[in-house]
């Protein structure tokens, strides 16, 4: 005699639940080091590795910067990066739209996270994806190029959400493009009204001052073991 | 196309549960999905449908729970849920806060044990 039933089981867990917890084993071993991660995100050609170039500039050796490239393919950002003489690690996704917490735990695996301060990760160009996948980061920090267009926020909502830091690239190019910053910024605060909000732009070096002295504080804030839990 | 990997993950999740219970079947199974998620319905159940192909899962129907955006609004102090805004529903002005609506979990599974 077979006996059969019909059972309900009652979950509620995260479908993310194993990202999630890989993620979590990044932080814990990020912050074991002190170690300040930004998890960069954007659309293709906002002006992430510009910016990563600006802020290696701009804290020279004593920044202790690594980056993780993340690329589709090519490892084009990583030589970029590489030429300002810090430690960088090119991950190709491939078919994936974004970087897995699994692909940056075998990324910091070849890496000295001894000589580390700063943790880069710039995420595959892409505002839906990353947006979703935690990578143990401090900091979420979503670039909008003032030539992407000012509804972005409207169309993306979970990546401003999401996000600690906004920042407005390109802005050099305002006076040639239709792009209101004031609703973008009115757009962000509705979804997440912690956000913070930088102008900058990266080639002219207009308004990296603010920014760079924001990354600094956090780093400082992160080396004292105060950084977000 | 990111429903792909979430139909994957919510397939591997169910079927760790079935084995647990040593079930024969998996006859239905209910997912809680945010609106600002950006997932598609009919791609999620369709991949999720074909990725569980000759498991014994096969069939089974996928629930999809859509979970509003609350929206709570500075100036006349209405909340209301919606599938997003951008202006308060009842008064049109945009001094409004947008809250929850992330959601991206696995309700419960039925199972035939």
């Amino acid at each position: 005699m077979i006996s059969c039933a019909e059972m309900k089981v009652p979950l509620d867990r995260s479908i993310q639940q194993s990202a999630e917890d890989t993620a979590r084993a990044i932080r814990g071993l990020l912050a074991a080091r002190k170690i300040l991660s930004i998890n960069l995100i954007s659309s293709p050609g906002s002006g992430k590795t510009t910016l990563v170039e600006k802020m290696i500039e701009s804290f020279g050796e004593t920044g202790r910067i690594a980056v993780v490239e993340g690329d589709i393919e090519t490892d084009i950002d990583a030589q970029r990066i590489r030429k300002h003489g810090v430690q960088v690690c090119q991950i190709n996704t491939r078919s994936s739209c974004h970087i897995q917490p699994a692909q940056l735990v075998r990324a910091l695996e070849g890496m000295d996270l001894d000589a580390v301060d700063v943790l880069i990760v710039e995420n595959v160009g892409n505002l839906v994806c990353p947006a979703e996948v935690p990578l143990g980061e401090d900091v979420r920090v979503v670039l909008l190029s003032v030539t992407e267009g000012d509804e972005k926020p409207l169309k993306y909502p979970l990546v401003f959400k999401t996000s600690d830091i906004l920042i407005i690239t390109k802005t050099d190019l305002l006076p040639y493009v239709a792009f209101d910053t004031e609703a973008v910024r009115r757009a962000a605060r509705t979804v997440n009204p912690g956000i913070e909000i930088f102008e900058v732009s990266a080639t002219r070096g207009d308004g990296l001052e603010p920014l760079l002295s924001k990354i600094e504080a956090l780093r400082a804030e992160k080396a004292r073991g105060k950084g977000r839990a | 196309m990111h429903e792909l990997g979430i139909a994957g993950e919510i397939l591997s999740v169910i079927l760790t549960e079935a084995a647990r219970h040593e079930a024969k079947k998996v006859t239905e199974v209910t997912v809680r999905v945010g609106v600002l998620r950006g997932i598609v319905t009919e791609n999620l159940r369709f991949l999720f449908g074909n990725l569980a192909g000759d498991t014994i899962a096969s069939g089974a129907p996928l629930v999809v729970e859509e979970e509003p955006v609350v929206i709570e609004c500075g100036k006349c102090g209405e909340s209301e849920t919606a599938a997003m805004a951008w202006e308060c529903p009842s008064c049109k002005c945009p001094d409004i806060a947008v809250r929850g609506g992330d959601s991206l979990s696995i309700v419960s599974v039925e199972l035939d044990v």
